[in-house]
């Protein structure tokens, strides 16, 4: 099969092409908006083309003569949103019925409800702006594949790492720099899926012949808590696991920058910026730039020990106590992970020493 | 100053926009040189230096260029298009500051080597960290050895790829036959031959797979025992970070500060970060050091040198002769290449991406 791949120079992109083409799966057809994006494609003898995810007609002209199209292309909330629309109608442009789009867990939350399934209502006032874009995404991805007639299938994947993830990086930055915490022990569920068993689940997803017009939340067939995580890698990098226990996370309420940017991300808002001047735009954007600037370091202060930057998206992750089933992708796309949890952080950070070990030979 | 020297800018792409434009207004300004034609089969791009320069004649090639004999061409055109727009140059009487890298071959430098000679011309090369003080004070520190005999070094340069470019064709293996290492590598390279010459042995791995390649590593030993790792990378941000150690000491320079170093005396308490100054006098009542030049105007030097040489007052610092080391040498590594392994790969990748180097 002839696969388009949208945002082939991500994380999630790049490892597709490599499998898929080294697995001599599927032809690929890598996808990037700039000539500069090309870094990772091209180590491949492998027929790339330039097309803009925001832009129909070039979309549309770069998959022409493709099989299937699987999106793997991010942006800001306002961009998440008007994604799905552009990729159905290209892929309709080019005669492409089958589409992968990557959704994301996160449309249930990063503290995910127990009990939560594929069926579980979706909400639209959640505090991550993201999560509330990938929800109105989805929808309007299945809307926009079924006005075309097209085989949808759209993946809910929680926290994916591996190579060249910032999962992996993060934390090894974090363990070097003593920043490390846990809350509660670390007895959250983080929810996590190697980039190969998500590579899985969109093959799957190529392959199946049934389940389309659907979402499917993908996992590691483990139970992985954020200790589990932590612990693993924390041995992969040759570390005891040194972390700053939390037991009381901070509240997060909105700043009046971030109830701005939400509203600007509203579709109703995004429709009536065109008429907005760009001189105004610019200034409001200014304007909010400089809202709440960081205090002046005071030269009299005591050198500070390294503590834990606990960031919502973060606070709210490891609260979580929901491990999400893949029990409907198993039974309708044929999803079982092959890379355990260990193998799969193993495989991570191997990258990891590749990346950024620099030693004398 | 005796005359504002004519100079042709061939290749209006990001390179020239981004250094030639303001270079080019600081010497005009000053009277050192007048911009006399640009050259870019692309409108929009000659465009952005004509708007600046509008005095000058504005063409789409070389061939419809006119200007006074002797007068200076920059080649800073696509790579494949170096050595035949420098002999057309040549040819036609004028000098040559041609950008790295010098050609797409070791056998086109000879080449354009040859003609300079013949023409009886200037052929400069765009290696311009060559003329960076920090450049000058670690090539001091390897000849005099002030922190003794070098033992060992590893360099980290390169990030995820974002050079402005408006084509694909550095991903082109049709336009370019090097990725990285024909890239980022030539100027890595170029200071490592400059500094310290060529290595007595080395070993060459990258990660191209049928493609160009976004990871390199070299491994060199040379013939007074030193060894040394240089990674490049377009793939993931290296600490871009050269580091040498020494007998007594060590020597830090982070890529591209021009004026910059850090250095760390051995079993020292504190390492050393500095910004360069011209020389400081014993006597407290002579004149204040001065900072020494930055990247720009490193760049503006080099500039400066060529023009100077071609009034005959200074020695060309990097002639063709020396643009060609680095060249010879990336052009070795390819034919030396080995397989870089990727360890995430599955083994059944592994052994595809192995098959496919070897295809």
């Amino acid at each position: 099969m002839k696969v388009a791949i949208i945002g082939a120079n991500g994380f999630i992109g790049s490892r597709l092409v490599e499998q898929f083409h080294l697995g001599q799966l599927h032809t690929v057809v890598p996808i990037v908006r700039r000539p500069a994006s090309l870094a990772l494609p091209a180590r491949f003898a492998v027929e790339w083309r330039l097309g803009d995810a925001l832009n129909l007609e070039s979309l549309s002209k770069a998959l022409e003569g493709c099989d299937a199209v699987v999106h793997a292309a991010i942006g800001d909330p306002a961009q998440i949103e008007q994604m799905p629309a552009i990729l159905c109608a290209a892929a309709s442009a080019a005669r492409i019925n089958r589409v992968v789009y990557l959704s994301s867990a996160s449309v249930h939350g990063q503290n995910i409800a127990a009990g939560t399934t594929e069926n579980s209502p979706l909400s639209t006032d959640q505090a991550m702006e993201y999560n509330n874009a990938k929800v109105r995404a989805e929808k309007s991805f299945f809307s926009e594949a079924s006005r075309y007639k097209q085989s949808g299938y759209a993946l809910r994947p929680g926290v994916v790492y591996g190579p060249r993830s910032r999962w992996i990086t993060d934390l090894a930055n974090e363990f070097r720099e003593r920043r490390a915490w846990l809350f509660d022990e670390g007895r959250g569920i983080c929810n996590s899926i190697y980039v190969d068993n998500l590579i899985h689940g969109i093959d799957c997803c190529l392959r199946a012949q049934q389940g389309a017009g659907e979402a499917y939340l993908v996992g590691d067939a483990e139970r992985v808590t954020w200790h589990d995580f932590y612990q693993t890698a924390a041995k992969e990098l040759g570390l005891d696991l040194d972390v700053h226990p939390v037991a009381q996370l901070p509240v997060f309420e909105r700043s009046f920058r971030e109830k701005v940017e939400n509203t600007v991300a509203q579709p109703w808002v995004q429709s009536l910026l065109p008429a907005v001047p760009f001189k105004l735009k610019r200034a409001t954007k200014t304007l909010l730039a400089s809202w709440n600037p960081p205090a002046a370091p005071n030269a009299w202060s005591l050198p500070t020990q390294p503590g834990p930057k606990i960031t919502q998206e973060m606070a709210l992750l490891q609260q979580n106590r929901w491990k999400v089933p893949h029990e409907k992708a198993a039974k309708t796309i044929g999803y079982t992970p092959p890379v355990t949890f260990a193998e799969a952080m193993r495989r991570s950070f191997a990258w990891h020493r590749f990346a950024t070990e620099v030693r004398a030979n | 100053m005796s005359h504002a020297q004519s100079v042709v800018l061939v290749g209006c792409g990001a390179v020239s926009q981004q250094f030639y434009l303001p270079t080019f207004r600081a010497l005009a300004t000053a009277g050192e040189l007048k911009v006399a034609a640009l050259v870019d089969p692309s409108d929009s791009a000659r465009g952005v230096l004509a708007s600046a320069f509008p005095q000058a004649q504005s063409v789409k090639t070389l061939a419809d260029v006119r200007a006074e004999e002797d007068s200076l061409v920059i080649v800073a055109s696509p790579p494949r298009l170096h050595a035949s727009q420098t002999l057309e140059a040549l040819e036609r009487g004028w000098n040559v500051l041609c950008e790295k890298p010098m050609a797409s071959t070791a056998a086109e430098c000879e080449t354009m080597i040859a003609a300079a000679k013949k023409a009886q011309r200037l052929l400069a090369i765009g290696l311009y960290k060559r003329f960076f003080p920090s450049s000058a004070l670690l090539k001091e520190l390897f000849t005099q050895q002030n922190l003794g005999v070098l033992r060992s070094f590893t360099i980290a340069e390169g990030g995820p790829f974002r050079w402005p470019a408006a084509t694909p064709s550095f991903f082109q293996k049709n336009q370019t036959h090097g990725g990285v290492l024909l890239d980022i590598g030539v100027h890595v390279l170029d200071l490592l031959i400059y500094w310290l010459g060529e290595p007595a042995s080395f070993s060459y791995f990258d990660d191209a797979m049928g493609g160009l390649e976004t990871n390199s590593r070299v491994r060199l030993h040379y013939a007074n025992g030193a060894r040394g790792t240089v990674q490049l990378s377009r793939d993931w941000a290296t600490p871009n970070e050269y580091r040498f150690v020494f007998e007594r000491g060590l020597a830090s320079w982070k890529v591209n500060d021009a004026n910059g170093l850090t250095v760390q005396f051995a079993g020292g308490t504190s390492a050393l970060r500095s910004q360069l100054l011209t020389p400081v006098s014993p006597d407290l009542d002579a004149p204040a050091s001065e900072i020494q030049p930055s990247n720009p105007q490193s760049f503006i030097r080099q500039l400066r040198n060529v023009l100077a040489a071609i009034r005959g007052e200074e020695k060309l610092l990097v002639p063709g002769e020396e643009g060609a080391r680095s060249l010879r040498f990336i052009e070795a590594c390819y034919r030396e290449k080995q397989f870089l392994e990727q360890p995430w790969f599955t083994a059944e990748e592994a052994k595809q991406a192995r098959q496919l180097v070897t295809a």
